[in-house]
């Protein structure tokens, strides 16, 4: 058996055969995940300067000098990265006296900080398999981001109080701006306008409290608020659809979540993107207090957004991008920003990020060509060795190499 | 003619497998490289599935396809997939929970006669050697 690092759900019953160049036979891989296993045979790096072809051992003194002579150096990734690799990055992050982040500070991290500091309350997914008969998908699409979510856990798998299952004990709702996949596959969608979640939480503890919705449909939201009164277990899944719509205003899901658990059973578990988003917000927050953010800047812990990649991409003279492509996925002012620095980026495939890098460092792919440990998007550690021999480095050792050059 | 449309973007698993086999393949670039339109925003505009648009706003522009939107009437709203096309448009001046307006973008549409946009283009931008 083979885990996938495709997601967050880190599926642990892959089946896998590989021959030369592609996959030869595949058990239980979603389209994602076999998108993931079949970038082990195209564009991969190599190890670079300036665009030019050079030795690992180059290119991680390369790195070093950059970081070394940085004064306001950024480190950012770590969401695809294992948590061994995680720790090394933030002792490097604290003696360099750099700024660490990652790639939920401009997406989910605010969900998250409250799930992690016990805010909202929340369950392992083997919880949702097991008990949940509501499962709420609100401004996500596990269909496009986690393709085995409704199979493996929450709408058609048999779980320990759910043998009926979909078919008669479970019920899913999607609550989101556009008719998506998953909005499809579920008989219960509400379509909500940009920016109009919080007029929806609003209507929801409404109808909750016996009064008229002022938003939406009101015969459609008294039937939601039955379906949540009857409800015995119930998860919500929010993704970033509904994080960018209440933004600072977190508070309004939380009221939401107590009033759920004043009538029923309520838990929350983010849909986390990346494989290890989690493990990095985890082991950060233990470390400092904070799960993402970090300035260790003259010796001193700050958190705050002047620390988010967004706002220190601006003002940083050197950045270390590891297991993430920026240029891709960050808005153009950014991306920017980042472009024209002294860049460093370790990373198993070639992206704009390292495209646009003065040193390139490849690395082993997690899950295929290096082992390691990963917290799930639920809390739950797993741990998984690689499928395929490699002589490439991991984030780790690549990591470790750099820090003893500095 | 121009519409103003709010762009929401999304997640699309083809696009994602498109991408790893290659971020620089005409499959991630017709997946990416494509607006989601109301068919009432396409009439207004005078476009046809296919066609060309271009997008702007004060952050950036692109050319993209229109692809014809199969879900109910959503006028003034259009979809796009997450990807280095739309991030064109997405302002980096964030509000206090640090989150970006992917979701909500604020545009402006009109048929173009230009090529879509490549990605050697945009990351020509970005190293601030294009226009």
């Amino acid at each position: 058996m083979v885990v996938c690092t495709g997601c967050s759900l880190l599926c642990e019953d892959i089946e896998l055969a590989l021959a030369t160049g592609a996959i030869s036979q595949v058990k239980n891989l979603c389209r994602k995940g076999h998108g993931h296993f079949q970038a082990l045979f195209t564009e991969r790096t190599m190890p670079k300067i300036d665009g030019q072809e050079v030795s690992v051992d180059q290119a991680i003194k390369k790195a070093a000098d950059i970081l070394r002579n940085a004064k306001h150096p950024l480190l950012y990734g770590w969401s695809n990265s294992t948590l061994e690799a995680q720790r090394v990055g933030i002792d490097l992050a604290r003696k360099l006296g750099a700024t660490i982040d990652d790639t939920m500070s401009f997406c989910r991290g605010i969900l998250m900080e409250r799930v992690l500091t016990g805010k909202l309350p929340t369950c392992t997914l083997d919880d949702v398999r097991n008990f949940a008969d509501t499962s709420i998908f609100w401004g996500s699409d596990p269909s496009n981001s986690h393709p085995r979510h409704l199979s493996r856990f929450a709408y058609y798998p048999r779980g320990e109080k759910r043998q009926k299952s979909y078919e008669e004990e479970r019920t899913c709702i999607v609550v989101d701006v556009r008719k998506s996949a998953t909005a499809k596959l579920c008989s219960n969608y509400f379509r909500v306008p940009p920016g109009g979640d919080a007029d929806f939480i609003a209507s929801v503890i409404a109808v909750l409290d016996g009064k008229i919705p002022k938003y939406g449909d009101k015969k459609r939201m008294i039937e939601l608020g039955t379906i949540l009164r009857k409800t015995e277990y119930g998860a919500i899944s929010p993704g970033l659809g509904l994080v960018s719509s209440i933004q600072d205003r977190i508070e309004l899901l939380e009221t939401l979540v107590a009033k759920l658990n004043e009538i029923t059973t309520f838990k929350v578990v983010p849909m986390v993107e990346h494989y290890n988003t989690r493990g990095f917000n985890q082991l950060l927050l233990n470390d400092t207090g904070y799960l993402n953010s970090v300035s260790f800047h003259s010796g001193q812990v700050t958190h705050g957004p002047e620390n988010s990649v967004i706002a220190a991409a601006k003002g940083c003279d050197a950045a270390l991008v590891i297991g993430s492509d920026p240029l891709s996925s960050l808005p153009f002012g950014t991306a920017k920003c980042l472009a024209r620095v002294p860049l460093i980026a370790i990373d198993p495939r070639r992206s704009l990020t390292t495209d646009a890098a003065k040193v390139v460092i490849p690395s082993a792919m997690y899950g295929l060509e290096a082992g390691g440990s990963a917290i799930r998007m639920d809390g739950v550690k797993i741990e998984f060795e690689p499928i395929v021999k490699s002589d490439l480095l991991s984030d780790e050792q690549i990591l470790k190499r750099l820090k003893e050059e500095i | 003619m121009e519409a103003v449309v709010t762009v929401v973007t999304f997640r699309d698993i083809f696009q994602y497998e498109a991408e790893k086999k290659s971020r620089y393949s005409e499959d991630y670039r017709k997946l990416s490289a494509q607006i989601i339109l109301d068919k009432q925003d396409m009439a207004g505009l005078g476009v046809k599935d296919s066609q060309n648009v271009l997008v702007k706003n004060d952050v950036g522009s692109i050319v993209v396809a229109v692809k014809t939107s199969e879900d109910d009437p959503h006028p003034g709203l259009a979809f796009m997939v997450n990807s280095p096309w739309s991030n064109q448009l997405v302002s980096d001046d964030v509000c206090t929970a640090s989150i970006p307006g992917f979701k909500r973008i604020s545009a402006q549409i009109s048929p173009s006669g230009e090529n879509v946009t490549q990605i050697s283009e945009l990351f020509q931008k970005m190293r601030g050697q294009g226009a």
